[in-house]
């Protein structure tokens, strides 16, 4: 049981290893899905939206880490 | 038949992301044969290799009863989780910020885990130790070959990647008989964090329904970008 948990608890790691940055791609997707599926942007529109989203959630989250690390 | 372009990307992927995995798995599984035997460690090595194929066998034939779409997004979104975790770690390394990955040193620390860890079943911890490496490791491997294989049929050319990595870190292993800490494991995963985010975006905008301009060129683009973004983002922390 102990070894099921580990590994579970490993897997999850893979995917969320920095909660903020894992909040700002889900946000990222779910903002790009919704604005698509509404109609209130054109796809191509939304694949910007979603590749540039990307791009400053990994921007942000290594300014954020590098600041606070640096800080200490 | 599928064509050398469209299969050496995949490929490509499999083999580098998979190297980094094979390197890492490989490293506790040396701790652990040399400390505690290598029975031991050979047996966890297989059990969870076993597992591995148990969880791919029964898994598998899964991935072709989901809709095209959904599987996309819900590939595109774990590799963006996955890759931009990998690339955003590398950034930070290669700046400076957070220590660089060292095997020698991952060696020595699973050796001391080993060394006071109760002599109680010694093969037991060795191979629950090997265990764990080969299943977690394993599985980062096997979602990567999936990521970068299902969706275009490329499944087997990647898996081959992925083979062909274990093979070449199998050789050298049984030749230095150390960890590999040669291998240049923090350019590894930034190249394979650029790979694997260029690869969430399109998959993850395909599975929204955009209709990516170019097709699967849109794929270089983004990795382009990735890599300048992460290059500038390690010269801008270094300098700040």
């Amino acid at each position: 049981m102990n070894i099921l948990r580990e590994v579970a608890g490993g897997l999850l790691r893979i995917f969320v290893g920095d909660a903020w940055q894992t909040v700002g791609i889900l946000t990222v997707v779910s903002l790009t899905g919704l604005l698509m599926a509404s109609g209130s942007v054109r796809p191509l529109f939304g694949g910007a939206l979603l590749f540039m989203g990307c791009i400053v959630v990994l921007v942000a989250s290594v300014a954020l880490y590098g600041r606070q690390h640096r800080d200490r | 038949m599928i064509s050398f372009t469209t299969a050496a990307p995949a490929v490509g992927a499999a083999f580098v992301a998979s190297l980094v995995e094979v390197v890492e798995a490989f490293t506790i599984v040396l701790a652990a044969g040399m400390l505690r035997g290598w029975r031991g460690a050979v047996a966890g090595t297989a059990a969870g290799l076993a597992a591995l194929a148990l969880i791919v066998v029964a898994l598998g034939p899964l991935l072709d009863q989901v809709p095209l779409h959904s599987l996309q997004l819900v590939i595109g979104v774990l590799l963006l989780l996955f890759g931009m975790g990998w690339l955003r770690k590398a950034v930070l390394r290669a700046a400076g910020i957070i220590a660089l990955h060292d095997e020698n040193a991952a060696s020595a620390a699973q050796t001391a885990n080993l060394s006071y860890t109760t002599t109680r079943g010694l093969d037991w911890v060795g191979g629950v130790m090997a265990f764990k490496a080969v299943l977690l490791e394993g599985l980062e491997v096997v979602f990567i070959v999936i990521a970068v294989g299902a969706g275009r049929g490329l499944l087997v050319p990647a898996s081959f990647g992925a083979l062909a990595a274990c093979v070449v870190v199998l050789a050298i292993g049984a030749m230095v008989r150390r960890p590999l800490a040669r291998v240049p494991e923090n350019t590894l995963k930034f190249a394979v964090g650029v790979i694997l985010c260029a690869f969430g975006v399109f998959w993850t905008g395909e599975g929204l329904g955009i209709a990516w301009p170019g097709a699967d060129l849109m794929i270089l683009v983004f990795g382009a970008a990735f890599l300048l973004v992460g290059v500038g983002a390690v010269v801008v922390v270094r300098q700040t």
